[in-house]
């Protein structure tokens, strides 16, 4: 039975070839859709699962209140470790205080290079619980021993043994290599852990982490733990909870609360919004689960419109069937069993079209997703996944042509009815109200992504590097250093900083000033800068003067920026002064001297922060900012940038950075989710489409007689040519009205998320529709105009 | 006895109309009979023939087959005894255009759930008995109208059904063809096949054994 059944299916997709190419490509296209996001959606999901211990794993945050905000980051003191291992160890397996991923230079002989790595304590290899292909897994119990990962290691040695040779860290240190790891897989929070050493040796390393030893002011650190079999991440979190609140002595201003961030949470929902979880990347997770779901929705609605619509002609097999005694439930198996055949070879293109487009995929969504071929589970969701879909597509064809009655339809007085394509009708509006909901959904990202981009940043972004100096080697090098660029002719200006252009990594309180309101808790964007700061950005000086070697006195001086004029509440700030709020060992008055215009340095997405940009007077420069010779070409300056580099630190890498890159990677997450979403609905768009021109074929087909004889009275193939578009001109128009409020409702709340936003502009709305409009009657057109051109005599002969 | 209809009526409302299509029949149908239902056109006749193969259901009135009360019935028991009982021809034979001859005559079997060997067997057998072996993997397009029907009959016939019904089964052949189909019915009817045929044609009406006049749905 079940192979006669799939005999006729068979044999009925080889006899209309076009109908089941649409049909089958369709639904392919749609599965393939579905199956990458799938793959996309469980890549996410499995974030950080290489660590077997996933579940116990957690970073401690703090969160901290100031002026009503609330501020969390895995930012903790260093005297919190000791807090914890002695009161509080038989909640934990492993504790380990950790520096932030930073970049160091490794050397070995001649071999120098850069790798990001971490100081941390010992336990860290077994809470990892790494992989070590050589040495030992405690390697981290001298303090002058090194573990690196595999392809460091390779870096470094080549083919030789790397274990017990020594390797210079920042030309200052000289560590054994104790153990070499595995390379951590791509999709987990320590990708870039290219080595490990000892934090007994990082808090050796500078005056400022000596000291912080019980300074519990200083959140500088991380710690990692563990917690214990049976006992939850809530349970430990309350016991750890006001540690730092009950002893530090600022908790009253500040009110530290320390909790665990669990690892399973530290990709997907990483957002903090006044010290409250509030999801983060899974938003992204769910809107494509949602996109893929409803491209499948529109292949699965192809399919059934497409059968339905045949339905005339297999009406009359319906009748015989049951005439010679097939029963109802029969004739669903058989029509069931025709939708399995049809999935399943979609889902064999499907998985064709996976194979050819994952490179592509995995280039524009920035991941190394593989195809899992020897996943039961893939496989077994797989099956799932074709039964799921058959059924779905199935099901409404095989309930309604099996519903036929053998004596209307054999007497040949059976016409579908002027109800019947209601149902259909309806499915076709879904389908463009997604279609069109995704267009504008699109639309609008991008315009708030260009908006953004168009974004004035505040100084010229354009012909400036950066050159990382975190180094020993550079300090007190930087006033030769400019000069030597400067002769070398490649650049015009140069200055240093302590933070990136693009980025802040200091914020300051402890500051009171003329007129500061009572209890007012200030908070400062702090950059420590030289002399040349704003003329090498080009940044424009609003009041007051830049800082100059002539006065003497500018070495305690600050420039602020006009948003932080506004939040002191100040009209004329210069020459006012920053005065230390700590009354015991009070640090200079920092006077005013000048206003900067407002620029972007953290997300273009937020307003700016108010900022000062205090004189260097203690060597706290971490990157060198050069303005390139524009008279030159890039290439020809960095050509001498780093011959002069190299002259003077070669035992470093010359490394430098693009300030207009670096601010363009500030896009690149919205961007990836713009052009992923672009693909998905260009795609949607075709899906639904390639139904529509089904359907219209169709319709066209059982119109035969009726343009015939229209023809023959004397219409025009414009007028048949109108006649068969309006239907789905309208339908189309129809889901317009329905998408529109929709997708304005949810994009007005998707731009709330953002404090810089475009407004929604209502040409957006309307280019939607006119584009879905025309798309409709493209694809109407070229099957009407067929029908309209075809000789009436030939159509009306037939019957 | 194999049925028996008592006072079958059915209807249609129209235009706040009641249209009858059958109004007050009795009929009685013994084994071995071979009834021809005539009448012009519009007269009930494909109707009645409809009814009495359960593809049509009725409004009033009782209609009893081999013993059982078919206006009691539920669909599927119906069904079931439509299976098993009763095999039909139509005018336009209705053989399904994707499946070859063979194909054709092995459907009914395959909703009966017969294995698969008794099944060639039958088959076989059948295109043995019509003189259509040459013709088992054609398709029914490649058959003229009275090798069609041919195959239609053959159809109907495999599965043993105690009665044959035959709607117009001459209405689309020529002479020749239609006189063979006819002649065929009768050796069915002497092998012991009940028949009732709805038909046109007096001459074809002569080869059964009792005619059923209908006008207006009504028997005269």
């Amino acid at each position: 039975m079940l192979k006669n059944y799939f005999k006729i299916a068979w044999r009925n997709l080889l006899k209309n070839k076009a109908y089941s190419a649409i049909n089958i490509g369709g639904l392919a296209l749609g599965m393939a859709v579905t199956i990458i996001i799938a793959l996309w959606v469980i890549d996410e999901l499995t974030f950080n699962n290489y660590f077997k211990n996933h579940d116990q794993i957690a970073l401690v945050f703090q969160s901290q209140t100031l002026n009503g905000n609330t501020d969390t980051g895995p930012w903790i003191p260093r005297p919190l470790e000791m807090a914890i291992r002695e009161g509080h160890m038989d909640n934990f397996r492993h504790i380990v205080m950790s520096s932030w991923n930073n970049s160091q230079y490794l050397k070995y002989k001649e071999t120098s290079i850069s790798r990001t790595g971490s100081f941390m304590q010992e336990a860290a290899p077994q809470m990892l619980n790494l992989k070590i292909l050589k040495g030992e897994k405690a390697g981290l119990r001298e303090i002058n021993s090194i573990m690196l990962s595999a392809s460091t290691a390779n870096a470094l040695f080549g083919s030789e043994d790397p274990i017990g040779k020594v390797v210079e860290v920042n030309s200052e240190y000289d560590m054994m290599v104790s153990g070499i790891y595995e390379d951590i897989p791509f999709n987990n929070s320590f990708n870039d852990l290219e080595f490990i050493a000892p934090w007994k040796h990082y808090i050796t390393t500078s005056e400022w982490i000596k000291n912080s030893f019980d300074n519990w002011d200083n959140n500088s650190f991380q710690l990692f733990v563990q917690i214990a079999d049976n006992i939850s991440m809530e349970r430990v979190t309350a016991t750890i909870k006001n540690i730092k609140k009950d002893i530090s002595a600022n908790s009253e201003e500040f009110n530290p609360q320390l909790f665990l961030f669990p690892m399973n949470d530290w990709h997907l929902r990483s957002n903090f919004a006044n010290g409250k979880q509030v999801g983060g990347r899974i938003r992204y997770v769910w809107l494509f689960g949602i996109i893929g779901a409803f491209v499948l929705l529109l292949a699965c609605i192809n399919f059934m419109n497409l059968s339905t619509a045949r339905s005339e002609k297999r009406a009359k097999e319906v009748g015989i069937r049951k005439s010679i005694g097939s029963q109802r439930s029969q004739l669903v198996y058989q029509f069931l069993s025709e939708s399995f055949l049809v999935v399943g070879l979609a889902f064999v293109f499907a998985i064709i079209f996976v194979l050819i487009s994952l490179g592509g995929f995995n280039d524009l969504a920035r991941k190394e997703i593989v195809f899992p071929w020897t996943s039961t589970l893939f496989w077994a969701s797989s099956i799932l996944f074709i039964v799921f879909t058959a059924l779905l597509a199935g099901s409404y064809p095989a309930a309604y042509l099996s519903s036929f009655k053998p004596v209307e339809v054999l007497k040949g007085t059976f016409r579908a009815g002027r109800f019947a394509a209601v149902p259909r009708k309806i499915l076709v509006v879904l389908q463009f109200t997604v279609s069109v909901a995704f267009i504008i959904g699109t639309v609008i990202v991008m315009q708030q992504i260009r908006y953004t981009k168009n974004r004035p940043v505040g100084y010229d972004k354009n012909g400036l590097i950066q050159i990382p100096t975190m180094s020993q080697d550079f300090e007190g090098k930087y006033e030769l250093m400019r000069n030597e660029f400067l002769d070398s002719d490649a650049i015009v200006e140069m200055s240093s900083a302590s933070s990136p252009t693009t980025q802040i990594w200091s914020n300051y309180s402890g500051y009171t000033w003329e007129g500061k309101p009572e209890g007012f808790q200030e908070d400062f964007a702090w950059t420590q800068v030289s002399y040349e700061y704003a003329r090498s950005l080009n940044l424009k000086i609003v009041a007051g003067r830049d800082f100059s070697k002539e006065f003497a006195s500018d070495s305690n001086a600050v420039l602020i920026n006009q948003t932080a004029v506004k939040y002191m509440g100040l009209i004329n700030p210069v020459g006012l002064y920053l005065k230390d709020s700590n009354i015991e060992d009070p640090g200079e008055p920092r006077q005013i001297i000048g206003v900067v215009e407002d620029m972007i340095a953290q997300s273009p997405y937020d307003p700016v922060k108010q900022g000062v940009y205090a004189f260097d007077n203690e060597g706290a420069s971490s990157y060198y900012i050069l303005r390139l010779n524009p008279k030159k070409s890039v290439s020809e300056n960095l050509k001498l940038i780093e011959n002069v580099f190299i002259e003077h630190f070669p035992d470093i890498p010359f490394q430098y950075d693009f300030v207009d890159e670096q601010y363009a990677e500030k896009f690149q997450s919205e961007e990836r989710i713009a052009s992923l979403a672009s693909v998905f609905t260009g795609l949607a768009i075709l899906i639904s489409c390639l139904g529509l021109f089904g359907l219209t074929s169709f319709v066209a087909e059982q119109r035969t007689k009726e343009i015939g004889v229209r023809k023959v009275l004397g219409a025009t193939v414009y007028n048949v040519w109108k006649m068969l578009s309006k239907d789905f001109v309208v339908l189309v128009v129809l889901s317009c009205v329905i998408a529109v409020p929709i997708t304005h409702y949810f994009m007005t709340s998707w731009l709330e998320g953002y404090e810089y936003r475009v407004d929604l502009s209502w040409w957006v709305f309307a280019l939607a529709i006119i584009c879905s409009v025309l798309v409709t009657l493209l694809t109407v057109s070229f099957q009407a105009i067929k029908a309209a051109k075809a000789n009436p005599i030939r159509s009306l002969r037939m019957e | 006895m194999l049925l028996q209809l008592n006072n079958i009526y059915k209807w249609v409302n129209s235009g706040g109309q009641r249209i009858f299509l059958l109004k007050d029949i009795n009929l009685e149908v013994e084994q071995g009979e071979f009834i021809s239902v005539m009448g012009p056109s519009g007269s009930g006749k494909s109707t009645l023939l409809n009814v009495i193969g359960m593809l049509d259901s009725f409004d009033e009135g009782e209609y009893h087959f081999l013993e059982e009360s078919v206006h009691t019935l539920k669909e599927k028991h119906r069904a079931q005894m439509y299976k098993e009982y009763i095999g039909f021809v139509f005018q336009s034979y209705h053989l399904l255009d994707d499946l070859t001859v063979q194909e054709n005559l092995e459907m009914p079997l395959l909703y009966k759930k017969y294995k698969s060997p008794e099944r060639k067997a039958m088959v076989a057998d059948m295109l043995d008995r019509f003189n259509i072996v040459g013709k088992k993997d054609l398709f029914p397009v490649q058959l003229s109208g009275g090798q069609q029907q041919l195959v239609g009959v053959a159809r109907a016939l495999i599965s043993n059904p105690k009665l044959l019904l035959a709607d117009e089964p001459t209405g689309n052949l020529n002479s020749k063809q239609s006189e063979e189909i006819m002649e065929l019915f009768k050796q069915l009817n002497n092998e012991g096949v009940t028949i009732i045929q709805v038909t046109h044609s007096e001459s074809n009406a002569a080869y059964g054994s009792r005619i059923i006049n209908l006008l207006d749905g009504r028997r005269v």
